[in-house]
């Protein structure tokens, strides 16, 4: 297209050095609703509240915790349409690292091209960057592995963290509550207490999700499992 | 939207040997054949699903290139596919329709129908007008029920509740049509899939080696390979393993390889930065 | 005559106990003139990994670089060697691609698992259509009379030194009965530890 010589990225330098649209988006993302990863010894837990602003909001219909491939699962705080165009294109992505190479694509490299994308949408002519920070857990050949994505698609390796709102508070909670020797049990109870920090109201198994991941790959806890972690909290 | 990084490899086929090719082709250099699978493949509605067959021979021209190749194919976890012909062509086709229908799974959150598999792959060999040389046996079990389709390379397909394909299809065809009623019971309906294929192996040049067997139900599946060992390689009498010094060597050069360490380096992580 | 047969050239890979071997002539030519008898076939591809290419030359070559482009990057972008299935998959994708003007190409991949060391051989027909059997795998053309040497030769559980001497007199016997091949020979024996490159006294004729 001959206009797209002149459309330029709406990302651009203030005088000061700042990408302000990069900080924007991060500020879109710290006042999304809150999730948490943690790394357990045995897989990997990812948490994050569903909070619905109606009671005739049909619960259990639109998902934030999303599988990727069978090893591989993803959450985000921020923009939910954002979200799905990156859990669309993450998907393709893995696919087709799949048909190449005939085996899993490994959790880093997938992360490496999602950041990939989200860094070509801080650059690009006529575009935004994405209003969600992911994070992305994984399980390859016997170890388990936890990301963080942010709009400007930086990415970090984590033991355990949380974004969103009252991302501060959730990250202290997990420095003092975070052992190495963690088992994914315990990590999912850790990952309910961190989101209950900052919960306004009561938690059910209606206004949380969870997804797991370990040897067996990556699954979504139905409401009856979640109702039966939420029973174990104090 | 103009890409930053450019993609290093473009999707889809390339043309680019294909002038070349011509070329050499009228100097008199025919382009040499594929592997083709050659082949006697079926499938057959039962009671509780579907069972698919297979024999094990891949051929190149006259020679057999892989004695024991797996011609069923997996698709999703309800659905595999059998492959006749161009053996590189059935292969890729199932895996990119495996590919789309894990995406498609994952998309819509449910267990894809048969019928959307057959849609995907007739699309695609339609668009290839035959070029892609695949003709294929899908079977599988959804909700509605068991399901089996006939698939031919341009892109037309049957629903049957007994087909075969590929050169041993007549073979395969006479068994089945002598002996093929509804409502089988599995180990009727396995016994009556081997004697099939075993007729395109025994009566048909392209087909030979054992008998693989796919058994569909409505919430598993079993993949047999082999099921039937129909072709015992005979024990060797003698040895032929030469003395030590019997090759005469020029040279020798011996390059010895450090097995590297598996060693973890954490990284930190550090806060997003934005600012200068 | 076909294209494969242009150049000349014969490939065995073979599976032993806990090692693998390759093994190639070294004529190149073109029908039946002899140009060179010191033509490689055979390329590294990683400390365990070997690919031969056997067809015509031209390709031989131009596929080697392309893999070894493709193998490069994989292995910057990943920070770890490449498995031979992968790699074997990665080469069935080129040769797939150009399934309508292919490469006249008849890959044999030999290597071993960079974990396990469990020993791995493969060949892929010109359009990339894998086959990955339990013993030994044959390309070029005298295949028919490489196929009769190794189903007569090969067994389970050869040790280096046999497998090597199985490897060589598979191929040299089979190369006396094919004109466009023979002149040297090479072979190529994996060990976990080492790799041992051997120049073989042929017949030059």
């Amino acid at each position: 297209m001959a206009s797209e010589r002149y459309s330029f990225s709406l990302t651009t330098f203030s005088p000061s050095g700042k990408l302000v649209q990069i900080e924007y988006a991060l500020a879109a993302v710290a006042a999304g609703a809150p999730s948490v990863g943690i790394k357990a010894s045995n897989g990997i837990v990812l948490a994050t509240e569903n909070k619905h602003k109606s009671i005739l909001y049909e619960e259990h219909s639109v998902f934030k915790v999303e599988m990727i491939t069978k090893h591989i699962g993803m959450v985000y705080s921020g923009m939910g349409p954002d979200y799905r165009l990156l859990v669309k294109r993450a998907r393709k992505m893995a696919q087709q690292y799949q048909l190449v190479y005939n085996e899993p694509i490994p959790t880093a490299q997938l992360v490496q091209r999602v950041a990939m994308v989200m860094q070509e949408y801080t650059q690009s002519g006529g575009v935004r960057p994405f209003g969600v920070s992911l994070l992305i857990c994984g399980w390859d050949e016997g170890k388990p592995y936890l990301f963080q994505c942010d709009p400007s698609g930086a990415y970090f390796a984590w033991k355990a963290t949380a974004m969103g709102k009252n991302f501060i508070n959730g990250k202290t909670f997990l420095e003092k509550r975070y052992s190495e020797d963690l088992e994914l049990d315990d990590a999912v109870h850790t990952a309910i207490l961190t989101l209950k920090e900052g919960f306004e109201g009561q938690m059910t198994a209606d206004n949380i999700e969870i997804g797991i991941c370990d040897a067996e790959g990556f699954r979504r806890l139905d409401p009856s499992s979640v109702k039966d972690y939420l029973a174990n909290i104090p | 939207m103009t890409a930053v990084v450019p993609d290093i490899a473009k999707p889809g086929f390339s043309f680019e040997n294909c002038r070349r090719n011509a070329f050499l082709a009228q100097k008199g250099y025919a382009v040499p054949k594929a592997t083709k699978t050659g082949t006697t493949i079926v499938g057959i509605i039962y009671k509780d699903g579907v069972i698919l067959g297979a024999d094990t021979r891949a051929t190149e021209d006259t020679i057999v290139s892989d004695k024991n190749c797996s011609k069923i194919h997996y698709l999703s976890d309800n659905i595999y596919c059998c492959g006749a012909g161009t053996a590189a062509d059935t292969e890729m086709t199932t895996q990119m329709i495996s590919s789309q229908l894990q995406l498609h799974r994952l998309n819509t959150g449910r267990v894809v129908p048969v019928i959307t598999a057959n849609r995907l792959l007739k699309h695609m060999l339609f668009r290839y007008q035959g070029y892609i040389g695949a003709a294929l046996v899908l079977g599988g079990v959804d909700s509605t029920g068991p399901h089996l389709y006939c698939i031919y390379p341009h892109g037309s397909s049957d629903k049957l509740p007994f087909t075969t394909m590929g050169s041993g299809s007549l073979a395969a065809m006479a068994v089945f049509e002598t002996r093929w009623k509804p409502d089988m019971d599995e180990e009727e309906g396995k016994k009556l899939v081997r004697d099939a294929i075993a007729a395109g192996i025994f009566n048909d040049l392209g087909s030979g080696s054992n008998v693989d067997v796919c058994v569909i139900r409505k919430n598993n599946v079993d993949y047999i390979r082999p099921f039937d060992v129909a072709n015992v390689k005979g024990q060797k009498q003698g040895s032929y393993v030469f003395d030590k010094g019997t090759t005469a060597v020029l040279s020798t050069r011996s390059i010895p390889v450090d097995i590297e360490d598996i060693s973890i380096t954490p990284i930190e992580p550090e806060s997003m930065d934005t600012s200068s | 005559m076909s294209i494969l047969a242009y150049n000349g050239g014969a490939i065995i890979a073979m599976k032993g106990k806990n090692c693998v071997a390759i093994a190639s002539d070294k004529r190149f030519g073109i029908q039946a003139q002899t140009l060179s008898c010191n033509f490689d076939k055979i390329f590294e591809m990683g400390p365990h990994l070997y690919i031969a290419l056997p067809g015509l030359a031209t390709d031989t070559q131009t596929v080697q670089q392309k893999l070894k482009f493709r193998l490069n990057l994989y292995e910057l972008r990943e920070n770890r060697r490449i498995h031979p299935k992968a790699f074997a998959s990665m080469v069935s994708n080129l040769l797939y691609e150009r399934r309508f003007g292919p490469f006249f190409v008849e890959p044999v991949i030999a290597g071993l698992d960079p974990k396990t060391f469990e020993p791995f051989v493969c060949n892929l027909d010109l359009i990339g259509c894998p086959n990955i059997p339990e013993d030994f795998v044959v390309g070029g053309t005298c295949s028919e009379q490489l196929y009769g040497m190794c189903e007569a030769l090969w067994k389970p559980d050869l040790l280096p030194d046999e497998l090597f001497e199985t490897i060589s007199q598979a191929l040299l016997n089979a190369v006396d009965r094919d004109a466009m091949s023979g002149w040297g020979a090479r072979v190529y024996i994996i060990e976990k530890d080492k790799i041992v490159v051997k120049e073989l006294k042929t017949r030059m004729d």
